[in-house]
């Protein structure tokens, strides 16, 4: 098997899932957090292997921030550039409940499959 | 990719900005601010380590330049996709009448026209901010607080600068950058005015808001002259009629009447106050036009001066 094509699929399969992990994220954190913790939060929950590139959470961020669904505010750090906290609004809340939604159905659906197939 | 793996943040930061090249400049300036926050937070976290240590390990976490420099082109063009404002089908089919009147759907046209009207205010302000800024500057020079109050005055330039960019994109669609320009690592006051000095941009940014003034006096002119004049003469047919019902008997619109040529324009006859009131339609649409052509030439003067000669 051809690690190329099992990377593209994965790609794919992170192109709408990191949104709405993000969202989940920081739903259930109970304070604001910055791209480089959310990073680290994510490297810390994923056994072996990361499935996505921390790199990529940034843009998404930004997009998700742009639609109202997060709100950001900068703090200065010694470490270095100043921090853009992130934190969940009312309408993100509300996206990550329609989206936790039809990511149980997906799930619940492909699985009655992949089950079945399995040994 | 050819180039071998990045050894330092610089090297990061200038791979992951060839490998954006040909993109907006505001994407690429949000995009190296975004890594080096990134790289900069890894690195403080591994204090025992060596920056190329951290840097090796960068590419299987953060992700390589080019696969970053990917992910920010892919959520670019769907978030573009998702948020491009409609363009109202009269202004691209149609000719003709059809066209010349369509401006009147474009909300760009409105929001053109209220930043022109804005720019005296903001134009007033920078112009005051940064000849205060400039001469205190030289002022404070031969003091102990002339260094600091310098990097104060050139850190409020750039805020500035990322808020105009921010209403410009509100006002015309021009891709402005989200990020204020980065610091730099951090480093000593003398080196950071150094930095300071041989940015481009620095100087760019001055000289804009010092010419929104002058620019903001003729926004501001042009848009108040056209729009009462337009919008009284168009009212003025409603005038005359209203005097017929006698509404507004005491109501002039002109003190005298008007002589052009072997016509005389009276606001007491219903065909001057026609012919006028068309004429107050035409300057109201030219107006419209003009500030839409206004927010976009004034979007690409500001992408030239606040943000190109830094990417």
């Amino acid at each position: 098997m051809d690690d190329s094509q099992a990377r593209k699929f994965q790609k794919d399969l992170n192109a709408g899932l990191v949104a709405l992990v993000l969202l989940a994220v920081l739903d259930g954190s109970s304070e604001d957090l910055y791209g480089y913790e959310i990073a680290k939060r994510l490297q810390r929950a994923n056994e072996g292997e990361a499935l996505f590139k921390e790199g990529t959470i940034y843009p998404v961020l930004r997009t998700l921030a742009a639609g109202g669904f997060l709100t950001s505010r900068v703090v200065p750090s010694y470490s270095g550039p100043a921090r853009r906290y992130y934190r969940i609004t009312d309408e993100g809340r509300a996206l990550l409940t329609q989206w936790s939604g039809i990511w149980r159905q997906t799930r619940g659906f492909v699985d009655r499959f992949i089950e079945g197939t399995s040994p | 990719m050819s180039a071998h793996a990045p050894r330092s943040i610089d090297e990061y930061l200038r791979q992951l900005r060839a490998a954006l090249e040909g993109q907006d400049p505001a994407l690429i300036q949000d995009a190296l601010y975004d890594a080096e926050e990134y790289l900069r937070a890894e690195l403080a976290a591994h204090p025992g380590k060596s920056e190329a240590d951290v840097l090796e390990l960068i590419s299987s976490t953060y992700g390589a330049p080019d696969e970053v420099a990917a992910a920010y082109r892919d959520t670019e063009a769907k978030v573009k996709a998702a948020l491009k404002t409609p363009v109202p089908a009269a202004s691209v089919s149609a000719s003709g009448w059809k066209r010349f009147f369509g401006v009147y759907l474009d909300p760009r046209a409105y929001t053109s026209l209220f930043y022109m009207l804005l720019t005296l205010a903001t134009g007033i302000l920078y112009f005051t901010i940064v000849v205060t800024g400039l001469s205190l500057s030289a002022g404070f020079a031969i003091l102990i607080i002339g260094i600091p109050f310098f990097l104060a005055f050139i850190g409020i330039t750039r805020v500035i600068a990322l808020g105009e960019g921010r209403l410009i994109e509100a006002v015309t669609g021009e891709r402005m950058p989200r990020r204020p320009m980065h610091p730099g690592p951090p480093a000593g006051w003398l080196s950071r005015i150094g930095e300071m000095l041989k940015d481009v941009r620095t100087w760019t940014t001055l000289l804009y808001l010092l010419v929104m003034l002058p620019l903001g006096i003729v926004y501001f002119t042009v848009t108040v002259t056209a729009l009462s004049v337009g919008l009284a003469f168009t009212a003025l047919p409603l005038v005359v009629l209203a005097r017929w019902l006698g509404w507004a008997s005491d109501v002039t619109v002109f003190s005298d009447d008007v002589h052009l040529g072997h016509w005389v324009l009276s606001d007491h006859s219903m065909i001057s106050a026609l012919i006028l009131g068309a004429l107050g339609v035409l300057i109201v649409t030219l107006l419209l036009h003009a500030a839409r052509a206004v927010g976009r030439g004034h979007a690409h003067l500001a992408k030239a001066l606040l943000v190109v000669p830094g990417a």
